[in-house]
């Protein structure tokens, strides 16, 4: 089987600014992927040139089938996005706003379901301003999902989340990825790339310096003779903040 | 279609539920609407017109009678070399020279047609332009008359009851134009530069949506409560200046409805261009700056200066207020006003694919 989404040797410059400096990778059909790396490493702009957002200087890519350059149309249609920084139209409900990315597929949805599939089924009638941080996030994928997706691409899309709200967005890519659907995400949180994705890239400065899956990662850096300096604690103040707060969904 | 109606109904419901941008975009339509009626009104009066009637014939008594009938004009009798001197101290408003040989006759052909002056002092152009307006009006029915071998006698007194032109029935039509102008450009660029900068449309360009189709959408909503607006202007025209509209109010809505069409798309493509809210103002103020001085809404198109006349009467304003001063006080139908109907569609069609070419989400 071809890989869903292949990139070879993408470039992108800003001006002065090496953002992408001719990375090469590919996506398995089915995996959740995952692109790390520090702020500034360039994910953001690798994932908008996969979605047809934005030019790339070189290289090439196709995701789904279809020549991103040249058919930016084609992916968005087979594709579904979370962007890092985006908002929705103004004064529309939670139902409303999945209608509205509906018709911009030109396809006619069941609403309900897909906010069901979310968990937002209770929020329909809510303005979408007025949903807290995790719902948004929640309501972001429903309104990616419209078109059935073959890949999701979902750009930090737990940054800023309670542990609670994190966890429950772990289920619902698990569920996503259960269908069928490739997940490619973008995140800072180590243990969640750990936990959620079958391989991971690193990023740094434009370059892509690790790829694998987590696991294999890691026992590579301890084939290396790396030793923390201090003992593994055996839990962490995040395991207390749970412990304390439950790990019920807060806002659902 | 079927795109553009679901992201139209869509688009109308958040703009409708967004009670302050709905209640801005009815009541600064009014605002405008009775500070530049009152103001004007209160500075107008009536126009002082000098005659110099040389041929002092039948037919010439006959126009001077008219004249002296309606009350907009304050008529005086006086030579053109003192009614000059009087004219350049801004004392009058207007000189009409009736010239030796006036007649009211059915021209021949090859016959000379007579030639009425009208001197305007520059200094005044709305009263100037208000006193053209009725005595082109007046030589119109005149002619109209006679060459329909009306009996003049009777078309006297219909001229007399018809033109009753005052200002603010001059006026209405341009507040109604430039409002129309303001509120398509600004509110459309400011909403959706906004939209912009919080990355709605970021996340709306990462569906295949066709660009036209969403603009369009835009259009229709934005149509909808410019209806509105033009439906509250008419009305507090009519009921608190009891402004005369002597052509029908469906011609008039027509063409305004185009007008918004049109500057809309000029909006969008301020929109689509722009990059922060801080640039709109600046380029919105550049666009309709100069069509608020040149075209005619307060200020006679003629006060323009001649060698950028040909210009400033291609402006959108300008056609778009042509239109609705000729329907509204000449009483003419939308045939009438073909000519600016042709030129606002091609501005129309020029603004959608400026808009459209120019529709960026970011800047890259
Ligand atoms: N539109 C742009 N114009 C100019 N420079 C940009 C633009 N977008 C990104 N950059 C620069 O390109 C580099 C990579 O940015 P990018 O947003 O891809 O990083 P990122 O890995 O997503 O970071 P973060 O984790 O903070 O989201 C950064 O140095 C950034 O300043
Ligand atoms: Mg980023």
């Amino acid at each position: 089987m071809t890989p869903i989404v292949q990139v070879n040797d993408l470039r992108k410059r800003y001006g002065e600014i090496e953002a992408v400096r001719g990375i090469s990778f590919f996506v398995e059909s089915g995996e959740v992927f995952g692109l790390l790396g520090p702020n500034g490493a360039g994910k953001t702009t690798t994932v908008e040139i996969l979605e047809g957002l934005r030019k790339a200087d070189g290289g090439a890519a196709t995701v789904a089938g279809v020549d991103v350059f040249r058919d930016p149309a084609g992916v968005k249609r087979r594709i579904g996005v979370q962007l890092q920084a985006s908002a929705f139209p103004d004064n529309l409900t939670a139902r409303e706003t999945v209608r509205f990315f509906a018709a911009c597929y030109d396809l006619v949805v069941d609403e309900l379901a897909l906010l069901r599939q979310v968990e937002l089924e209770e929020r329909a009638r809510q303005p979408q301003a007025k949903l807290s941080g995790g719902q948004r996030q929640r309501l972001s994928i429903a309104t990616a999902l419209v078109n059935q997706p073959q890949v999701l691409f979902l750009d930090e899309p737990t940054t800023g989340l309670d542990p609670q709200a994190r966890r429950n967005l772990w289920e619902l890519i698990r569920s996503i990825q259960a269908r069928g659907t490739t997940v490619f995400l973008t995140t800072h949180y180590l243990d969640e790339a750990e936990i959620l994705c079958d391989r991971v890239a690193i990023m740094d400065e434009g370059n892509i310096v690790a790829l694998d899956p987590p696991r294999k990662l890691i026992d590579d850096l301890l084939g290396r003779g790396f030793t923390k300096p201090v003992l593994q604690q055996k839990a962490n103040l995040e395991d207390v903040f749970l412990d304390l707060t439950g790990h019920e969904i807060r806002d659902a | 279609m079927r795109q553009t109606f679901r992201l139209f109904a869509l688009l109308l419901r958040g703009y409708l539920r967004d009670r302050t941008a709905l209640f801005f975009s009815l009541i600064v339509p009014l605002m405008l609407m009775v500070i530049f009626g009152y103001l004007n009104l209160g500075d107008f009066g009536r126009v002082s017109v000098a005659i110099d009637d040389q041929s002092k014939n039948q037919s010439s008594a006959q126009l001077v009678q008219i004249l002296k009938g309606i009350e907009t004009l304050q008529l005086t009798d006086l030579p053109t070399d003192q009614a000059l001197t009087k004219l350049r101290r801004t004392e009058l408003d207007m000189l009409i020279v009736i010239p030796q040989e006036f007649a009211i006759a059915p021209a021949r052909p090859g016959q000379n047609v007579p030639q009425i002056v009208v001197y305007g002092d520059d200094a005044r152009p709305q009263q100037v332009a208000v006193g053209r307006q009725i005595v082109a009006q007046v030589i119109d029915r005149l002619s109209f008359a006679i060459t329909q071998t009306a009996p003049v006698i009777g078309v006297k007194e219909e001229t007399v009851q018809g033109v009753r032109l005052r200002y603010v029935d001059f006026l209405v039509p341009g507040i109604l134009g430039v409002n129309i102008m303001q509120l398509a450009i600004f509110s459309v660029a400011f909403a959706l530069v906004a939209d912009k900068q919080r990355g709605v449309l970021r996340r709306i360009m990462a569906t295949p949506v066709r660009v036209p189709n969403l603009l369009a959408a835009h259009v229709l909503t934005r149509l909808i409560i410019a209806t509105g607006q033009v439906a509250v202007l008419l009305l507090v025209a009519l009921v608190l200046f009891s402004v005369t509209i002597v052509g029908g109010l469906a011609p008039l809505f027509v063409v305004a409805l185009l007008g918004s069409i049109l500057f809309l798309t000029i909006g969008f493509a301020l929109a689509g261009w722009a990059t922060t809210e801080n640039q709109v103002p600046a380029i919105a103020q550049l666009i309709t700056l100069p069509q608020f001085f040149f075209s005619g809404v307060f200020f006679s198109k003629n006060a323009a200066p001649a060698l950028i006349r040909p210009v400033t009467n291609l402006l959108p304003l300008t056609l778009l207020n042509d239109a609705l001063r000729e329907i509204s006080v000449q009483g003419a139908t939308l045939w009438d006003v073909r000519t600016q109907i042709l030129g606002l569609l091609i501005w129309t069609v020029a603004g959608f694919i400026l808009a459209v070419r120019l529709f960026r989400f970011e800047k890259f």
